[in-house]
């Protein structure tokens, strides 16, 4: 009698992907023209920033729109209802994103992640992200997020010019903006700072100026996106007048490829530039068709098991997310991915890396043959979108410029076998 | 016989024929309240949304009359616009008189006039009715004038009305009693019923609206078309009161309806005479005509494997559409599709929509183009209805494009731009005549000038006052040369044109320019060329797109983003790949947007 394989699982997950955890702050002091990500205003009551230190029973609280502890210990349960789905497996980075975590005081932060390593294995080495922006920048609560364990900040600066943070609606200025960052580097010697180019009225010397301003900091990582006009913003109903067109905006993007790669930024996806070793890791998982936990209002996850990946989301109006953890069950919605729309969900992740993937990452991430998008990557490669060897699958620069044109072709159309 | 009255409706569009048609019904009890849904008549969608009646429909109503007796008044509904005045010369023959509906404040138009004519010449009685008379705008007096100024015909007696107010409805019908004579005919004759309209049925096949002029028509009668020579055997004889109601049979001044378990639309010919096949007539009834195609245009499914679907989609049209006509023919660039041939422009464009609404067909529809006559070398003649079937210059005599007689009848302040558009289109001036306000111009114009964009202009440049009705006059050679397009270096025959020399660089010139703002950035340059006999006249470059990437895709929430590319994707999916460009729809009739120098 021969040996049993065990291991051949049917049509399933060989091998599980790294898991991160993602936490989502759905409060802003003001919500910004261009955002389309979950977040709501609070509306802050006369004296907040006092209110803000402490009240009595040793709680922050920030205006009227929500307590802190509240939330906190509200993520805390969320996060246990994820824990069969996740068992065992350890969370190899943390990514506080919003909204604007650093509404939170150092105290809450560190509340949630000392409850976050009391429930699950947080590895050692984990990159702990927080975002920031300036504006709710203060010397001491930067130095309580390093002590929480917080090791990694990602400022949203936008723009260093005061004319522009003012037309994208920012809270603050130019100065504030410089400020924000050498607190930052006080503290954290890991910083992304987000800049944004194309901006309204803005000259290719005006967006290189803000690019040498980020590089002078010496921060590690720095992402530089192209103003898009997302829809149910306020810039998609009162479009911003002086956009730079495609030509210039496309300039733009080269001539800030360039400078950042002389200054020794490795461009490794579409938006995002990292000096040597510090990219950012839990971008990098998404981008790899990682797994990740998402928890807070309106987060998404996506866990994989042998049975596939499935893809969930919580609530989104904080309110509702609240009562709905508190009802015993934070999802809004939860569905497996199909196996005709995994390839392209792999592909819009993995493609974005300007190094694209290993080829054998193809079905061990989606449990799929990589033959089965087989004639789409031979039309990819025939328009001279894709390159491949034995064993890296890549964009080309072309592919890289025409990221959409390239992904589309593995969309799956309704009705189609 | 002598309660009975036939007539019809000429007015313009809008200016409520099919609101008065409704009120007729309403007052007379045809139909109650409930099913009274607004405009009765006019029954397809696109008939209601454009307020144009496309097929012919009736009414058998009864009426009490002051006078005290029971008439039975039957309203024949006519097509309202000029591609089917073959259409309303039927209807008008099957009738003794005719209301004129004239908008009290807008006044007599061009295709009222011509409908009215046409009346008057088949010995109709012409009744005028103002309309709309409790406008703020109306003049009744001054556009009564107009009516005799223009048509000729006694109006200061005529009634005046609102139709939808309901104002004066029962004098109407008390004109109509009173001034159009009763039917004549032998009602003992050999049976002579002329077909004023047909059309498919699902259930029944084929229904027929008659005027029965001589004899008598009941279910079981062996009948006979006289032009088709077909024979079939008479299932059902009725009316429409609007709905219809079964008759013992149709007699000698009646019109109704007949069914003869028909199954094709062309054995039923509008215009056709219907006799018995044992006591046949000797001679039609006068004025039968085959339809002719005026327009053509190509009708190409954008999926290709939609060929199928569209080939179906036409047949059911024609089942209900006989002036539509249509052959397979292969583009190079758009692959398999049809020619297709319709009466005039709004016909076309009716077919379109149809297609894309109620058969959800996704089209490409090349530049609308007219028939030329080729004088070949050896003196034979073809026909040709597909510019890029046209041949080499040098290998034919002479090229004849049609030429149309237009009657333009436009207010005093607009004949100077009117007479600029003409003779920008080619337009030889043959008369001139002032009526009243109002002056009416005659001008001969090669056709295919007026497919392109004629009506629009004509309309934009009298603010929407001029209307417009022609007819086609006679071929003629005119020097005229085909005018190719080249994208990347490849001819796409689709968008081949035939213009007149004198025109042709400025049109090339315009439309590749045109192309090239409606042709969008892609991710190579595209060179769009206009060529005349192989010889490039001009050249535009859609410039290559730098980049099509979205900055940022948060990881955690993919759905937006990939719904995004699904629309890009939807977007691509509605242009037609030509080589490796992609196209869009609008493209394929870019000269339509060229203007005259």
């Amino acid at each position: 009698m021969s040996v049993i394989d065990l291991s051949a699982l049917k049509g399933g997950l060989k091998e599980l992907p790294p898991l991160s955890l993602y936490i989502h702050f759905p409060w802003c002091v003001k919500k910004c023209p261009y955002c389309d990500f979950n977040s709501h205003e609070f509306k802050p009551v006369p004296g907040a920033i006092a209110i803000q230190a402490a009240d009595n029973v040793g709680r922050s609280r920030v205006g009227d729109g929500f307590d802190e502890m509240a939330y906190v210990e509200a993520l805390l349960r969320d996060f246990e209802y994820s824990l069969p789905a996740i068992w065992g497996r350890p969370i190899t980075t943390i990514f506080m994103g919003g909204g604007t975590p650093s509404l939170f005081s150092p105290e809450a932060m560190d509340a949630l992640l000392a409850g976050l390593r009391a429930r699950a294995r947080i590895h050692p080495d984990a990159e702990i992200t927080m975002e920031a922006n300036p504006g709710t920048f203060e010397s001491e609560r930067f130095k309580g997020y390093r002590a929480a364990g917080i090791n990694r900040l990602s400022i949203g600066i936008q723009s260093f010019d005061p004319l522009q943070l003012k037309a994208l609606g920012r809270i603050h200025d130019g100065d504030e903006a410089r400020r924000a960052v050498e607190i930052a580097l006080t503290h954290f010697d890991n910083v992304n700072l987000d800049l944004m180019y194309a901006l309204p009225n803005q000259t290719l010397a005006e967006a290189l100026a803000d690019i040498d301003t980020a590089i002078a900091f010496g921060v590690t990582h720095i992402s530089a996106y192209h103003l898009t006009i997302e829809p149910n913003t306020l810039f998609a109903v009162q479009l911003p007048a002086n956009l730079p067109d495609d030509d210039i905006s496309a300039d733009m993007q080269e001539a800030i490829e360039a400078r950042l790669e002389g200054a020794g930024y490795v461009h490794y996806e579409t938006s995002a530039f990292g000096k040597p070793g510090r990219f950012a890791r839990h971008n990098v998982n998404y981008w790899q068709f990682g797994d990740y936990v998402g928890i807070g209002a309106g987060a998404h996850g996506k866990i994989s098991s042998h049975e596939g990946v499935v893809r969930e989301m919580r609530y989104k109006q904080p309110a509702a997310y609240l009562q709905a953890v508190a009802d015993g069950n934070p999802l809004q919605s939860s569905h497996k991915v199909g196996r005709k729309e995994l390839p392209f969900e792999f592909m819009m992740n993995t493609l974005r890396l300007t190094g694209g993937f290993e080829t054998r990452l193809f079905s061990e991430r989606t449990g799929l043959p990589v033959s089965c998008i087989q004639s789409q990557l031979r039309q990819a490669q025939a328009e001279g979108l894709i390159e491949q060897d034995l064993t890296h699958l890549r964009p080309t620069l072309k592919g890289q410029r025409f990221l959409n044109d390239l992904l589309t072709l593995f969309l799956h159309d309704e009705g189609e076998n | 016989m002598k309660n009975i009255r036939n007539f019809s409706i000429i007015a313009h569009i809008d200016h409520g024929k099919s609101t008065l048609a409704d009120r007729f019904i309403q007052y007379c009890g045809g139909l109650d309240m409930r099913e009274m849904s607004a405009q009765v008549l006019d029954s397809m969608d696109i008939e209601k949304e454009r307020g144009i009646t496309i097929k012919a429909q009736t009414a058998a109503l009864t009426y009490k009359a002051r006078d005290g007796q029971v008439y039975n008044l039957n309203l024949i509904d006519t097509p309202g616009h000029v591609d089917f005045s073959y259409e309303v010369s039927r209807s008008l023959s099957a009738c003794e008189g005719a209301l004129l509906v004239v908008d009290a404040s807008q006044g007599v138009e061009a295709q009222t006039v011509a409908n009215c004519y046409t009346a008057i010449e088949l010995g109709v009685e012409v009744v005028p009715v103002l309309n709309k008379i409790d406008l703020p705008a109306a003049d009744p007096d001054r556009i009564a004038q107009e009516i005799e100024d223009i048509i000729g015909i006694e109006a200061v007696d005529a009634v005046r009305a609102s139709a939808k107010s309901g104002i004066g409805i029962e004098d109407i019908l008390e004109t109509v009693v009173s001034k159009i004579p009763p039917p004549e005919g032998n009602p003992d004759g050999p049976l002579k019923a002329l077909i004023i309209d047909s059309w498919f049925d699902n259930y029944v096949g084929v229904v027929m609206l008659v005027r029965v002029i001589d004899g008598q028509l009941k279910p079981k009668d062996k009948i006979k078309f006289m032009a088709t020579q077909a024979e079939h055997l008479c299932e059902q004889v009725g009316v429409f009161t609007p709905k219809s109601v079964q008759r013992p049979s149709l007699n000698a001044g009646e019109v109704g309806f007949v069914i003869a378990g028909i199954k094709e639309l062309k054995s039923a010919k509008v215009g056709d005479t219907i006799t018995l096949v044992n006591k046949p007539a000797d001679a039609p009834l006068p004025g039968f005509k085959e339809v002719q195609s005026q327009v053509f245009a190509g009708l190409y499914p954008v999926e290709s494997h939609d060929y199928e679907s569209l080939r179906d989609a036409l047949e059911k049209l024609q089942l209900n559409d006989a002036s539509l006509k249509y052959e397979p023919e292969v583009s190079q660039a758009l692959g398999f599709g049809f020619r297709c041939g319709f009466l005039g422009l709004l016909h076309l464009e009716i077919v379109q929509e149809r297609l894309e609404r109620e058969f959800d067909m996704d089209l490409i529809t090349t530049a609308p183009t007219v028939i030329y006559e080729v004088v070949m070398k050896d003196g034979t003649i073809s026909e040709v209805s597909n510019p890029s079937k046209m041949p080499e210059a040098g290998k034919y005599e002479e090229l004849r494009e049609p030429i149309i007689t237009a009657t333009i009848l436009v207010p005093q302040d607009y004949v100077g731009s009117v007479m600029t558009l003409c003779n920008q289109k080619r337009g030889v001036q043959r008369n001139m005549q002032y009526m009243g306000r109002q002056v009416m111009l005659t001008y001969d114009l090669p056709m295919n000038e007026v497919v392109m964009d004629f009506f629009d202009k004509l309309k934009s440049t009298s603010r929407g006052y001029a209307s417009l009705d022609y007819e086609f006059k006679e071929f003629q050679a005119s020097d005229l040369v085909k005018l190719d397009v080249l994208v990347n270096s490849e001819k796409v025959d689709a968008l081949s044109l035939i213009v007149h020399r004198a025109t042709s660089v400025y049109r090339g010139r315009e439309l590749v320019s045109k192309m090239r703002e409606l042709i969008p950035r892609q991710m190579f340059d595209i060179a769009v060329q206009a060529a005349i006999g192989g010889h490039i006249i001009s050249r535009e470059t859609v410039k290559a797109l730098r980049k099509n990437v979205l900055a940022k895709c948060y990881g955690g929430d993919i759905t937006r983003k990939k719904k995004l590319l699904e629309k890009q994707k939807a977007g691509k999916k509605r242009m037609k790949q030509v080589g490796n460009v992609e196209i869009p729809q609008e493209a394929f009739l870019a000269i339509l947007q060229v203007g005259d120098k």
